[in-house]
């Protein structure tokens, strides 16, 4: 604190003219940049449903379970993207959840000191790649490594499963649902990993006073208590999962049908408004726009549900504020 | 729980058993570990080892080629994506300061609690329904694509970020500070201005710079704002302006071998922008912290 | 220190914010003052289709030494095209599928528009088969079978019997299509739903259609990556981009039983045996007659869509005149045939309308 700024206030006994205006004037700015913020999200709603409106009309609610897409016919269906975004995201949470857990199990139980601070940067740093070098990856490395070795060896194995039947390909569900498990892991990792370190240190060492092993410790103590908050992160894992369309677009392959195939080309809500938007008019383009809708109103239901359990399962302590795990949180989710 | 610590307490002879599970999760553990890093470490390596041989002074200086031509490089895409940033960052930036401002200094808990909430749920829009929405807004009444309207896009991304940040930090000012200022007859914009604001700088800082580094890799909103551009470097945010995330886009999905190359090579670029900022935000962050006696 | 670095970064926000409304206030003043040196004139924004882009590419450094006026053109797909100049974002569309009646109405909305051919080329299903033979000889109801999944070995005996003699895999067939809107897909589509009336039932014709199997990829240029790096696929794909990729071609047979080397003759040939001008200018190169033997069947012309009133009237008519006449120099190395004359007479009456 500087000592010019607390001369003379003390002595002047009225408030002068650039204090009565400029306490207004900021309360009024501030509450402006409020009202910017609300009149965004309140503009990206109306201007959805506007848009989407000749096929709210056109389909009414049997859209979403419409399973074409013809542009020829004239007749759009939300169901084989909610399909394809469903089937990426749950793969995605089926793999990055466990991981996650795991990572911040090692992050706050097990690593030395020395090695948790750098690892912990490089696992948020994971979640600050941008998506479309993902997608790049994805296309260039992991796309043909799929075609080449995993989906042929779980082909071989597990073929006589639908999800497995199938010709190997570089593009699909399968590619893309690992691209995005590489995506949110970080982010159920940093959120899970906040919440372990709330664990009251008594618990913990109440349980190994009773002769826990640290795993036991772990399965009685931490993951009990932290459960709505691993919940909470993996549900914000699942709304980043759904809204993802450029790396999604890059390497789902495009198609507009429903295939049990997992190895099979497929579509989700948000690649398809990538693909597709620029390119389409009329009742095409408002039927995208109704995807949108749809996809618009799953990742708020999905964020809120989130927040809340996170919320309820999160003590913030101020001396464990980390910006950096906000930070992750914020840019990411 | 209670059964469980009565297991604890007799030895069952089973300690072995147990140690080893023990030792068998905690492997586990740490090779999840192993995985991330080992991602990060494939992910960022395959782009540098890529691109890095197509990487010179010559592709950062050139305009991108023309179509079906190679030697081009990415001038255009890096002066683009800067000038669209730089304006998404003016308009973000102070509005999301002030928004945090007004929440934790304004408004009451009863509005500041919505308002988090809305901003909470604007972070979590997907960025193409955002990109949807600004080509409603004004891409189509002024009848062409542009760089602002990429920015506008942008901002809308970053806000959320800048406010949340600011929020967290702007609540740990000490309260004695303001309290002080308030006994002393100061006026509360100059409290907020001189002192809150400055001694949460490096927390807003960090803030803004990591919203940056977010939106610095934004490809949705390109597709359709900012994607049909002219030859050359252009400096108009008025039209469509290349970016870097878009030019990566469009030569991941070529056939021709030179353009993966030059793909990985932007991506090099913008990997090391973002990647560089996302490390200084945090360091600074941490050296301010201290200094700030947390 | 953070006072400083506060007020350090906000001046050069401040500075970037000034540099880019110089930025705009200049080319503002270019764009509203009258004709001085260089690049005065207004620029011509177009997107659309990339069939015609490897040209347009030409087009535009050329016109712009020339005439030193800026085209920018954006390759998004022919539906694209169409999509951008029906809501006037772009100055003009380019497209290699005709206007339908109702994208008209929906074009003319806010104000009429024209339709003007000013380029031919062709479609070509381009294949990629390891241990297969190049130049492979496949017939309408091949390639319809193939793209409706009746047809899914390459050792098929249909295929078989169009080639005697040659080995072919038993490898899977990969038919990969446009997933965007594309006038390729128009072109392509025309040609199987003329030869296959099952085709036509089951998937019919557009820029945008349902196939029944296969693999989506956008643009020519995601077409022509994806029959690259999957052995055993078949795609259709602009000539440039089946030429520039060095794709495998096939030979298909025409109305008349014959199997004419794709490219600029036989393009030509198809352009020649139809002298019929649609009352838009539209073209069908899909019907030929049995006697054009040289003709390739999947041949397309391309068209440019302008609306009748325009404040860049002038340059887009200079483009246009431009593209038909000068422009077409550059076709042959890029695949294009030379438009006919009828069809450039009827161009010249077009581009007259514009700008009332």
């Amino acid at each position: 604190m500087e000592a010019g700024t607390l001369s003379n206030p003390v002595l002047r006994a009225r408030r002068n003219l650039t204090d009565r205006i400029g306490d207004p004037l900021l309360r009024g700015l501030a509450g402006l940049a409020a009202v910017v913020a609300v009149a965004a999200l309140a503009g990206i709603v109306y201007e959805v449903i506007h848009l989407a409106w000749p096929a709210i009309k056109e389909f009414g609610l049997g859209f979403i379970t419409t399973n074409d897409w013809n542009p020829v016919t004239k007749r759009f269906g939300a169901a084989p993207f909610l399909y394809g975004t469903v089937v990426t995201s749950l793969i995605a949470l089926l793999l990055a959840a466990p991981l996650s857990i795991a990572i911040s199990i090692y992050l706050t139980e097990l690593a030395p000191r020395r090695i948790m601070r750098p690892v912990a940067t490089l696992v948020d740093m994971l979640a600050a790649i941008p998506t479309v070098i993902l997608g790049l990856w994805g296309i260039l490395v992991l796309g043909p490594f799929m075609r080449d070795t995993i989906e042929p060896a779980l082909h071989s194995v597990l073929g006589f499963l639908p999800i497995f039947d199938g010709d190997p390909s570089a593009f699909g569900y399968l590619t893309a649902a690992l691209i995005l498990t590489i995506m949110i892991t970080p982010i159920i990792t940093s959120v899970t990993r906040e919440v372990f370190e709330t664990v009251p240190g008594d618990l913990k060492e109440a349980s190994y006073a009773l002769g826990a092993t640290r795993w036991e410790m772990i399965r009685q103590v931490v993951l009990p208590y932290s459960r709505p908050g691993i919940v909470g992160a993996t549900i914000l894992g699942l709304g980043r999962a759904i809204g993802e369309a450029i790396a999604v677009a890059q390497v789902i392959g495009g198609a507009n049908l429903i295939n049990a195939s997992l190895f099979h080309t497929g579509g989700t809500l948000a690649a398809q408004i990538a693909s597709q938007y620029s390119n389409s008019a009329g009742l095409q383009k408002a039927s995208l726009a109704y995807l949108g809708l749809i996809l618009l109103v799953f990742a708020v239901v999905v964020n809120v549900i989130a927040r809340i359990i996170v919320q309820r399962g999160r003590i913030k302590d101020i001396d464990d504020y980390d910006i950096g795990v906000v930070a992750t949180q914020a840019q990411s989710l | 729980m209670a059964a469980n610590q009565h297991t604890l307490l007799l030895d069952r002879g089973n300690l072995k058993r147990r140690n080893r599970f023990n030792k068998a999760v905690e492997i586990a553990a740490t090779v999840a570990a192993g995985i991330a890093v080992a991602v990060l470490v494939i992910v960022v390596g395959s782009v540098f080892l890529n691109g890095v041989d197509a990487l010179s002074w010559h592709f950062l200086t050139t305009p991108t080629a023309l179509f079906g031509e190679s030697g081009g490089g990415i001038s255009n895409a890096i002066v683009g994506s800067a000038i669209m940033v730089a304006v998404a960052a003016v308009i973000a930036i102070p509005i999301g300061i002030l928004v945090a401002i007004f929440t934790t200094e304004f408004a009451s808990p009863r509005v500041a609690h919505p308002i988090r909430f809305v901003l909470d749920i604007l972070n979590g829009v997907p960025t193409i329904i955002t990109a949807i929405f600004i080509y409603g807004l004004i891409v189509i009444p002024q009848g062409k694509q542009s760089g602002f309207a990429a920015s506008i896009a942008l901002a809308i991304v970053m806000l959320p970020i800048v406010a949340r940040t600011g929020q967290e930090v702007l609540s740990l000012v000490p309260g004695a500070l303001k309290e002080g200022a308030h006994a002393l007859g100061i006026a509360r914009w100059r409290s907020t201005l001189r002192i809150t604001i400055p001694t949460a700088a490096g927390g807003l800082i960090t803030g803004s710079l990591l919203a940056v580094a977010r939106v610095a890799g934004e490809t949705a909103p390109m597709l359709f704002l900012s994607s049909i551009v002219a030859q050359g470097v252009q400096t108009d945010p008025s039209q469509p302006l290349a970016s870097i995330p878009y030019f990566i886009f469009q030569a991941s999905e070529s056939p021709k071998p030179e353009a993966h190359t030059e793909a990985w090579a932007a991506a090099l670029v913008l990997i090391a922008f973002v990647l560089a900022l996302n490390i200084f935000a945090r360091a600074f962050y941490a050296r301010s912290r201290k200094r700030m006696g947390a | 220190m953070s006072k400083r670095l506060l007020s350090v970064i906000v001046a050069a926000l401040a500075l970037s914010v000034a540099l880019a409304a110089c930025g705009s206030s200049s080319s503002d003043s270019s764009s509203s003052g009258s004709s001085s040196g260089g690049g005065a004139n207004s620029p011509l924004v177009g997107a659309g289709s990339t069939l015609v882009a490897p040209l347009m590419s030409k087009w535009q450094s050329d016109f712009n030494s020339k005439a030193e006026i800026t085209v920018t053109y954006g390759a998004i797909g022919s539906g694209g095209g169409i999509e951008q100049i029906t809501s006037r974002t772009v100055d003009f569309g380019a497209s290699d599928a005709p206007l339908t009646e109702e994208q008209f109405e929906e074009a003319d909305a806010q104000g009429e528009v024209v339709q003007i051919p000013w380029a031919l080329s062709g479609t070509v299903p381009a294949y990629n088969l390891e241990g297969g033979p190049k130049g492979l000889k496949l017939n309408g109801e091949i390639l319809s079978g193939i793209y409706l999944g009746t047809i899914t070995s390459w050792d098929d005996p249909a295929i078989a019997k169009l080639n005697p003699g040659a080995s072919l895999p038993a490898t899977k067939i990969t038919p990969v299509y446009r997933s965007d809107g594309s006038g390729d897909t128009y072109a392509f589509t025309n040609y199987l739903s003329t030869v296959s009336p099952e085709f036509e039932s089951q998937v019919g014709t557009s820029t945008q259609v349902k196939f029944p199997t296969g693999v989506g990829a956008e643009k020519n240029d995601g077409v022509a990556a994806a029959i690259g790096q999957t052995d055993g696929a078949i795609g259709y794909v602009g000539l440039a981009y089946a030429a520039s990729n060095e794709l495998s071609v096939p030979l298909v047979e025409n109305s008349a039983g014959a199997f004419p080397e794709p490219g600029v003759k036989s393009v030509e040939a198809a352009a020649a045996a139809v002298e019929e001008i649609g009352a838009n200018n539209e073209i069908s190169l899909a019907e030929l007659p049995s006697t054009a033997e040289g003709a390739y069947p999947i041949s397309t012309y391309t068209y440019v869509i302008v609306p009748l009133e325009t404040e860049k009237a002038t340059e887009m008519k200079k483009f246009i005149e431009y593209a038909i006449t000068e422009g077409q120099s550059y076709g042959p190395d890029l695949e294009f045939a030379p438009l006919p004359k009828q069809v450039i007479a009827a161009d010249k009456e077009a581009i007259a309308k514009i700008g009332g």
